[in-house]
């Protein structure tokens, strides 16, 4: 807003219809279409678009109009012919990056730490570093896979925008609007919230390499670091107490009662900066050799805590209940 | 009361060598900005989140406190001796820890030993899952920076540095090379181009250098519809760059030296060895073309996919996960002394490191002798002598032979001579 020198009380009618409008696409339609014949319109009501979503301070508004205006960008980026449009945008985020027309059917070398920083979101195998082209520090990429990149930084940088932390004061007209987008968007979302855990544990639902670690702690035997930290934030976080996970670390030998204690509540959040930690995802646990393998489940899902919510759907179809 | 004696004995030793030579103390990049641990020889309690401004305050502070290990943060921090959440994370090195201990090697079993915490029964070789006696599974182990350790470990950083070249490209300017004082290699990374990257953008670093996640599909090695006939196999060349060229080159070596066992081992069919060592020079010979992909009759996609896959992790480099994802790690500082050997962390020159002899070069204490009771100790070299292996006896040893012996807890020193 700032650097278009606006003040939200000039903005136009047909400015405030279109962010208005954006909004509701990418809530409904996770989408917002491209109106090239009114460019000063689409450049304007981006900003106020974006000012609108930062008041909502509802997190899964944010997320989902960031996503819906990358998305945009990507299917720009991918109809463009000239590659000279991806250099463009890649530069205004600081991208190194150049065109490469001697390894085909690759278009661009991108620096790899440019690369990384969005690539990890990623989850395809085609996305690994492993399994890409190197050299000299520069990965080769297709436009397609670009345009997919820069996707996922515009996606970033929009999110960084939305997230203020100050209350955004809005005329009464423009708040009105605002309201009824959140209206909208908590009746479309309305079923799909998340249920919590089930108080119980119930250990048939850990996933292969919880249970592994669980079994072997509870029967004396050592585990690496990470496998306490991650055995021990995956308990938390499905409903067992502190005092209990302390509990079944009582059977190590070399078992500090205090030291335990300390370190299982600084995990639970309950010690510090109080921030309940969650275990490591998947490909995490493989890189560091605490995954023993997967089952089928664990080929749907990318983290622990989410193998647990699906196993104990399955379970709960079926009975009875092993329990711990 | 003995192990007592020692201990202080060998503190006393360590803070000479920190009096004499504070000079050689090789500060970090940006003191200033690092957090420091020393790990302390009473209690093995670990000293953090210190901060110095100087190499000149850090010297003081060794020569009084006189630290069996000295760490420094890979980190950056704004204020280093706050708490950890209130230090301000400005960035860290990229650091690598290739140490024998992930490396399996034949020798272990000759000098690595372990006692039960619990019956104090002892044992050779890899630590068992529980002791044979009492059934406990707490151990005291005692491995040894041995020479064939040491030379895979070097193998494996070799492998490593190839990638940071070659496929990062990392020049030698920003690569640092150390032996770590005891069973392996550290490489540091220090440039602003890697400061910045997260826990994520690290871990996937490392699953590339160890090929965790490889795909051979995805470097080429596809079936591709052939003209009239079935599907045609294709696959990377010798030359291609990062892991395509790797698979192959990988591949190339593994058949050229591969015994009726190896292929046995990967889970080959017999009639694919048979094919595979009869036709040998063929396969050798077509790399000269587009490799032996495809055109061997009797080898099918699967099992070349399996050679593949093998010859991939041979050419992965085994380094530490855990130290590298790490963004706050605490890392031996260099010249300093390691507490269990007595040898101290050096720089190794790059282009050197083929014929670095750390048996020689970290060599701490160069003067003087010890008298000392070695219980049980291995033989072993230092600079160009070989000493033991000893029993129970009294031996007079330079400094720094005794030394290794007496921080390895394998000999006493000699009573109130």
């Amino acid at each position: 807003m700032k650097e278009l020198d606006l003040k939200i009380e000039d903005i136009s009618e047909p400015i405030l219809n279109r962010a208005e409008h954006r909004i509701e696409e990418a809530l409904l339609y996770a989408l917002v279409s491209t109106q090239l014949r009114k460019e000063e319109i689409e450049i304007s009501s981006f900003p106020v678009a974006v000012m609108m979503v930062a008041s909502t301070a509802d997190k899964r508004m944010k997320r989902r109009y960031a996503l819906a205006e990358a998305k945009r960008v990507y299917n720009l980026l991918k109809e463009e012919k000239s590659k000279s449009k991806i250099l463009e945008i890649a530069k205004i985020f600081n991208w190194k990056i150049r065109l490469a027309d001697d390894k085909p059917p690759y278009e661009f070398a991108l620096f790899f730490t440019d690369y990384l920083r969005n690539a990890t979101r990623f989850q395809a195998k085609g996305w690994k570093l492993v399994n890409r082209i190197m050299l000299n520090g520069e990965v080769y990429l297709t436009k397609d896979d670009a345009a997919r990149l820069l996707e996922e930084e515009v996606r970033v940088h929009i999110e960084k925008k939305l997230d203020v932390k100050e209350k955004v004061a809005l005329p009464q007209n423009v708040a009105d609007r605002v309201e009824r987008l959140k209206q909208a968007f908590t009746k479309q979302k309305g079923k799909i919230e998340l249920e919590g855990f089930p108080e119980e544990i119930v250990v048939s639902a850990f996933p292969p390499c919880i249970k592994h670690m669980y079994d072997n702690i509870t029967s004396g035997h050592h585990l690496s670091h990470i496998g306490r930290f991650a055995l021990t934030s995956f308990l938390t976080n499905i409903g067992m107490t502190a005092e209990e996970v302390v509990n079944l670390y009582r059977s190590l030998s070399d078992f500090k009662e205090r030291l335990t204690r300390y370190q299982v509540e600084h995990i639970a959040g309950e010690r510090g900066s109080r921030t309940k930690y969650i275990p490591p995802r998947c490909d995490t646990l493989r890189t560091h050799g605490v995954c023993i393998g997967m089952d089928e489940i664990c080929r749907k899902v990318r983290h622990p805590l989410a193998y647990y919510r699906r196993k104990l759907r399955t379970i709960k179809a079926e009975a009875p209940v092993e329990r711990a | 009361m003995k192990e007592i004696e020692t201990k202080k004995f060998v503190k006393n030793k360590f803070s000479e060598y920190y009096q004499k030579h504070s000079s050689s103390l090789q500060p970090p990049t940006l003191i200033e900005k690092r957090e420091f641990g020393f790990l302390m020889f009473t209690g093995r309690v670990m000293v953090r989140h210190k901060g110095f401004k100087n190499v000149d305050d850090l010297a003081k502070s060794l020569k009084t406190l006189v630290p069996s290990d000295v760490y420094y943060s890979s980190a950056y921090y704004e204020r280093p001796e706050e708490e950890m959440e209130e230090k301000g994370w400005l960035g860290a090195d990229l650091i690598f820890d290739i140490d024998a201990d992930h490396i399996p090697t034949p020798c272990e079993k000759i000098h690595d030993a372990w006692t039960c915490n619990n019956c104090g029964i002892t044992g050779k070789g890899v630590l068992p899952e529980k002791c044979p006696a009492c059934g406990e599974h707490r151990f005291d182990d005692k491995t040894w920076p041995c020479e064939v350790c040491l030379e895979s470990a070097k193998t494996e950083t070799i492998k490593l540095m190839d990638m940071l070249k070659q496929d990062f490209g990392f020049s030698t300017k920003e690569m640092k090379l150390y032996f770590s004082g005891h069973r392996g290699y550290h490489l540091h990374v220090e440039s602003e181009k890697i400061q910045l990257l997260d826990s994520m953008a690290r871990k996937e670093i490392v699953d590339y250098i160890i090929g965790l996640g490889l795909e051979t599909k995805l470097h080429g090695l596809v079936e591709e519809k052939g003209e009239r006939k079935a599907s045609i196999l294709t696959g990377p060349s010798l030359n291609d760059p990062g892991w395509s060229g790797r698979i192959a080159r990988g591949t190339y070596e593994f058949l050229s030296k591969a015994t009726l066992n190896d292929l046995k081992e990967i889970g080959l069919k017999k009639k694919v060895i048979d094919t595979l060592i009869k036709r040998k020079d063929a396969i050798l010979e077509s790399w000269k073309e587009k490799g032996p992909w495809g055109i061997i009759k009797g080898v099918g996609a699967a099992s070349w996919r399996k050679i593949a896959q093998h010859a991939a992790e041979m050419q992965a480099a085994k380094i530490d996960t855990v130290v590298t994802t790490d963004t706050r790690r605490l890392i031996r500082l260099n010249n300093t002394l390691h507490g269990k050997t007595g040898l101290k962390k050096i720089e190794i020159p790059i282009n050197s490191f083929e014929s670095f002899d750390p048996f020689k070069s970290a060599i701490a204490f160069k003067e003087g002798t010890l008298k000392i009771i070695v219980q049980d100790a291995p033989q072993f070299r230092l600079g160009d002598q070989t000493y033991g292996p000893y029993k129970n006896r009294q031996v007079e040893l330079p400094t720094a032979a005794a030394l290794l012996l007496l921080c390895k807890g394998m000999a006493k020193v000699k009573g109130e001579e």
